[in-house]
């Protein structure tokens, strides 16, 4: 599988498209797949394949999965066990309190949001903590970090974060109404911040938001995706986000 | 039927886009859209429902880790979970050696009543191929490229289990696949249908 040869393209072509529908060996498969995370031309010579043929699934029956399937999934995930989350009853905002880095106190948040007793925090790696102090006090959780340059501990007894951030790095704050583009709220300061006005998109109540996130990205730089007015945040590695997100009902 | 797919794509975006924020309701919703179809996917290819129910739960977990690397500028959604599916899927058969193992399993339909009842890999494909230039550039396959892709494609058959499977020559059904393939992107990109 020389990719080096003259003949570079026409060959790659033939082995993405080989990948893509499946008849390369298992050898040949994991070697084309090495390639395409060191070379984005391989990457790419393969997603376009797999775009071209993967319409054509959309013939195969679908077979409905029992229900197992999800519940194992729920299970391995540590997830709420109704499908939904396990934040359902409440619609105040989360408090993002990453303790070295940035402190936002929801008792301050601007503007007509109705502080509940006790919002609970759908987190994706451990069980539901909430805050140990104070009543309407969340604490969100974050995966551990994969690549070294940012940790972050579970909140302790007594609530809190501690957040190591990469110099290279800010945090910043966001809105996410449902249905509409994430809703950046500005960089946290490294000296932490203690109030954040909260700015509803044009025609959507706050109380119509669900959730907030915090970003760790890049400093002076955030990348986007999505579609169909669909925004959210981009991470190259999903751990480095912190997220607070709750169930709209 | 177009506005439809759009409708879907968009949706199913969304759904992506909040399950890389840990939004375990659109998670759940994802996995309700599509867990059917992705399901159906690895049925057909792996064959045995045990493991199409454990690979579907690893696709379901690596979606929920990894949802936000999804670029709808690259690929539909569907496209970008079917990809995953019958990634794993593949990997998964491949990994299984000799290919005796496999090709005794096409032998031997008794336990694949759907192969018996359904549609054919071919017709499969074709019903796949909702796009109109899709659909009819895989009509214009010669019968034996349209067979080899239909097999590989929907039963994730390799190539010598496609010459053994269609009792052909290993080379004459490397050569229908990779002509096969190529009329198909010509065709495609002669119809605008072009990444």
């Amino acid at each position: 599988m020389n990719l080096g040869r003259p003949d570079r393209s026409n060959r790659l072509d033939a082995l993405a498209a080989a990948y893509a529908l499946g008849t390369l060996s298992f050898a040949a498969r994991r070697r084309l797949a090495g390639q395409a995370l060191r070379d984005p031309a391989v990457s790419t010579a393969i997603r376009a394949w797999e775009w071209r043929l993967a319409a054509l699934a959309d013939g195969i029956p679908p077979v409905l999965p029992p229900p197992r399937v999800w519940e194992r999934i729920q299970a391995r995930l540590g997830l709420a066990g109704s499908g939904t989350p396990a934040t359902s009853r409440s619609r105040a905002p989360m408090v993002v309190e990453p303790r070295l880095v940035a402190r936002i106190r929801r008792r301050r948040l601007r503007a007509g949001l109705r502080p509940r007793d006790r919002p609970a925090v759908a987190h994706r790696r451990a069980p539901i903590r909430k805050r140990g102090r104070g009543a309407g006090r969340a604490g969100c959780e974050t995966g551990a970090h994969r690549d070294g340059r940012a940790r972050q501990s579970l909140p302790d007894g007594e609530g809190g974060w501690d957040v190591t951030i990469a110099r290279d790095r800010s945090l910043e704050l966001w809105l996410l109404p449902d249905g509409r583009p994430p809703q950046s709220l500005g960089l946290v300061p490294a000296s932490g911040i203690e109030r954040v006005a909260l700015r509803a998109p044009a025609g959507v109540a706050l109380e119509g938001i669900p959730a907030l996130a915090v970003s760790p990205g890049a400093r002076g730089r955030l990348d986007y995706w999505g579609a169909h007015g669909t925004r959210a945040l981009h991470r190259p590695d999903r751990a480095d986000v912190l997220t607070c997100a709750r169930n709209p009902g | 039927m177009a506005q439809a797919d759009t409708d879907r794509s968009a949706r199913l975006a969304q759904l992506l886009a909040r399950t890389a924020l840990a939004d375990q309701a659109a998670f759940a919703e994802l996995y309700r859209l599509t867990a059917s179809h992705l399901y159906g996917v690895a049925l057909r290819i792996l064959r045995e429902p045990a493991q199409a129910e454990e690979l579907l739960q690893d696709a379901f977990v690596n979606i929920w880790h990894h949802a936000g690397s999804y670029a709808t500028a690259k690929a539909k959604p569907q496209t970008w979970l079917a990809a995953i599916v019958r990634n794993r899927c593949l990997d998964l058969l491949r990994r299984r050696t000799p290919d005796t193992v496999t090709m005794t399993r096409d032998e031997d339909e008794s336990d694949m009543e759907f192969e018996a009842i359904g549609p054919t890999p071919e017709e499969m494909l074709l019903a796949g191929a909702d796009a109109h230039s899709v659909r009819t550039c895989v009509d214009r396959l010669e019968g034996g490229q349209k067979q080899a892709i239909s097999l590989a494609f929907v039963r994730g058959l390799s190539h010598a289990e496609l010459a053994h499977h269609l009792r052909q020559p290993l080379g004459t059904v490397k050569s229908w696949v990779r002509r096969g393939l190529e009329r198909l992107k010509q065709c495609l990109e002669a119809s605008g249908f072009a990444p």
